[in-house]
């Protein structure tokens, strides 16, 4: 029965890529050391011959744009998305921000950071090993259990009632996972915080140098927040323009952290290291660079002249990780070289 | 009697075949046999194989065992980052140019003031190169033919060798035409040197030295030994008394590369195992061995060299080899079994 079906070419054809999957499977074969036989790669450019030099040479595109006498047919690539989103029910949906043509599209990455080369290649393997706690496959993992508090008692209003919060607060916190190659703590994002009581209360000044030295040493374009209620002790106004943030992804992320970690913390007089009890108990670390700190960034070092140097603001830093609890993204940080002191919590 | 939801008999599925298929073959077989993962490591075997049983010497009532081995993985993690591809390579200068294309021009005033020398330095550069970026070439980003961003075959823009060239050129020589050629160097200037980073490739890389750990910055090296029958392998040793496969693999560094080694062992738990069969059950201690299973321990060294001087596993040679070229010198077997907790790179 099975037999015969196997004549058909389309089951012929999966045949062919059986064999070949395990032809694969018996050479080995890594990204890294050996490249795969050219035949079995899709056509690209990278495959082509060298082109011989003279015909190489006589390449060039703007001496035969120049050349055109009559100019090229207008193209619908000219079009320039329009500037405001007009909803989904709109002719024309603008490109994804990934696309050059979009308003939204930031170039790069620009280069390979050597932290996150790092981390792929020697801490996250080191992370799963130092974590790993062997369960047999197939074990049925336990089932947890109901995390939210019932409502007991004979009253006629807890019928249908939302269930309760846990004991101790209202925040139900993450539940522990355990590490395997999937889910090895990695660096997500990092965001720098900015506050400068004096734009609060009216000097707006303050608040542009501040924008000016966080845009320089993390190399995004920050966004700026208005105080939400008024806060006499710290001269906050509602509503006024008071700080900035910069929230870094990737390249920008492992760039700005290796400056932190390789430039300006050894730089640092009498500095213990980030807080044992800093964290929020789900990952996310943060600590805090005082002005003198910024000021030795090499962005501002560069040119630190053309800062006001009373309007140099501190700042905070907020390290995002994927790790659940504290004490992974400690681990991970300090595989980084970001050393840590004092009562480690969580 | 039906067996319950949560044992390994209902797993199984009644007839040996597992419902759930993510079950390895080695692990339903070991489940199959009823031996959990800490009484493997007891290693007592209820019976042999019948595909492996050898002619038995001894009474059949006598136990079979495996004999415990620790074995450690001594890596040295790469030291530089790896080379680009030529994809990434061209890649990346395209999005340089591309942000040259798309951003404000650069604020001059805010980081040269006027009238200082660094700014006299700074105008002869953009006249040379066009663009305030050091690093790609001469370009001209907001000209007509700016779309003419694609540099030519043979072009070394995009290579990471004239990237640095350029970004050191721009700090030590500082007003020189590079593009066309003229030389207008200043006087008493342009005598500075900017330190040029160390070489990709080292003197071991070239000579060819195996034993040397400056040698493949870019890769894993894995520390591999001859033992006495001119086998290679792992370092590795019989587990002693109750002592644990971390505290065996710290002792097993000692006792092969000598104390002239920074080294770690990374975690409690081994990252693979290596089993080998004798040809015939040796007998000893009230139990006779089937062979032997050898569990490694994944350790980095930090600083020092082997030194096989006095070692006391009978170590006479070793090697520090990137993944590929391991099994070069170690049997097939031997690779099938360690070779998927190497890293790759």
């Amino acid at each position: 029965m099975a037999l015969p079906s196997l004549r058909h070419p389309a089951q012929r054809s999966l045949r062919k890529q059986c064999h070949q999957c395990i032809s694969q499977m018996n050479s080995p074969r890594y990204a890294s050391t050996a490249a795969a036989p050219i035949d079995e790669l899709e056509q690209s450019s990278f495959q082509a011959p060298e082109l011989p030099s003279d015909e190489a040479n006589q390449f060039d595109p703007v001496g035969k744009a120049k050349g055109r006498r009559k100019q090229l047919p207008p193209s619908r690539y000219q079009f320039r998305p329009p500037k405001y989103y007009r909803g989904p029910l709109a002719p024309y949906q603008p490109p994804p921000s990934s696309d050059p043509s979009s308003r939204e599209f930031v170039p790069g990455p620009f280069s390979l950071p050597r932290m996150g080369e790092t981390y792929k290649s020697t801490i996250a393997q080191d992370m799963m090993t130092l974590s790993y706690s062997h369960v047999i496959p197939g074990t049925p993992q336990p089932a947890a259990g109901q995390r939210l508090r019932t409502w007991d008692g004979d009253s006629p209003y807890f019928a249908n009632r939302p269930l309760r919060a846990p004991k101790g607060g209202h925040v139900l916190r993450p539940l522990h996972k355990r590490i395997t190659f999937r889910n090895v703590p990695r660096l997500e994002k990092i965001t720098v915080h900015s506050m400068s009581t004096e734009a609060g209360s009216g000097d707006s000044a303050y608040l542009h140098v501040t924008g000016m030295v966080i845009q320089a040493i993390t190399n995004v374009r920050v966004k700026t927040h208005e105080a939400r209620t008024t806060v006499q002790q710290w001269g906050l106004k509602k509503g006024k323009y008071s700080s900035v943030t910069a929230e870094m992804k990737g390249e920008d992320m492992y760039h700005f952290l290796s400056k932190c970690v390789d430039l300006v913390m050894p730089r640092i007089k009498d500095w213990k290291g980030v807080k044992g009890s800093s964290g929020d108990e789900t990952g996310n670390i943060s600590f805090g660079l005082d002005p003198d700190v910024v000021a030795l960034f090499p962005e501002i070092e560069v040119n630190y002249d053309m800062y006001p140097p009373k309007m140099i603001p501190g700042c905070h830093v907020t390290v995002h990780t994927t790790a659940n609890s504290d004490k992974e993204a400690r681990l991970l940080l300090t595989a980084f070289g970001l050393p840590f002191y004092g009562k480690l919590i969580n | 009697m039906s067996a319950p939801k949560n044992s390994l008999k209902f797993l199984l599925g009644g007839n040996g075949r597992p419902i759930n298929s993510s079950i390895c073959r080695s692990c339903r077989k070991s489940i199959s046999s009823r031996r959990q993962y800490a009484s493997t490591a007891a290693a007592v075997a209820e019976a042999p194989e019948s595909i492996h049983s050898p002619v038995t010497s001894s009474s059949p009532s006598t136990q079979l065992a495996y004999a415990l081995r620790a074995g450690v993985v001594l890596s040295r993690p790469p030291q530089i980052t790896r080379t680009l591809t030529p994809f990434e390579k061209s890649f990346f200068l395209y999005q340089k140019r591309l942000n040259e294309r798309l951003s404000l021009p650069f604020t001059r005033y805010f980081y040269y003031r006027k009238g200082t020398p660094s700014e006299i330095d700074y105008k002869a550069k953009i006249k040379s190169r066009l663009t305030p970026a050091r690093d790609i070439g001469r370009y001209n980003p907001y000209l007509d033919d700016g779309w003419n961003d694609e540099v030519l075959v043979g072009a070394q823009e995009s290579e990471p060798e004239d990237v640095m060239e350029k970004l050191l050129g721009d700090v030590e020589v500082p007003v020189v035409n590079k593009f066309q050629g003229e030389q207008e160097q200043e006087k008493g200037r342009g005598d500075a040197v900017a330190a040029r980073p160390a070489a990709r490739e080292t003197e071991a890389d070239r000579t060819g030295d195996l034993r040397s750990l400056d040698r493949a910055l870019e890769r894993t090296l894995y520390l591999v030994v001859r033992d006495g029958k001119g086998r290679w392998g792992f370092p590795s040793d019989v587990l002693v008394g109750k002592e644990s496969l971390h505290l065996a693999a710290e002792r097993i560094l000692v006792q092969t590369g000598g104390i002239n080694m920074n080294t770690w062992v990374v975690g409690n738990a081994p990252v693979g195992y290596h089993e080998h069969k004798y040809p015939k059950y040796v007998a000893k201690g009230g139990v006779s061995q089937i062979g032997e299973k050898t569990f490694f321990m994944k350790a980095r060294i930090m600083a020092g060299q082997a030194n096989l001087e006095g070692n006391k596993l009978g170590v006479e040679d070793f090697q520090w080899l990137a993944k590929e070229e391991i099994p070069k010198v170690v049997d097939s077997f031997y690779w099938s079994q360690t070779r998927n907790m190497l890293s790759a790179r």
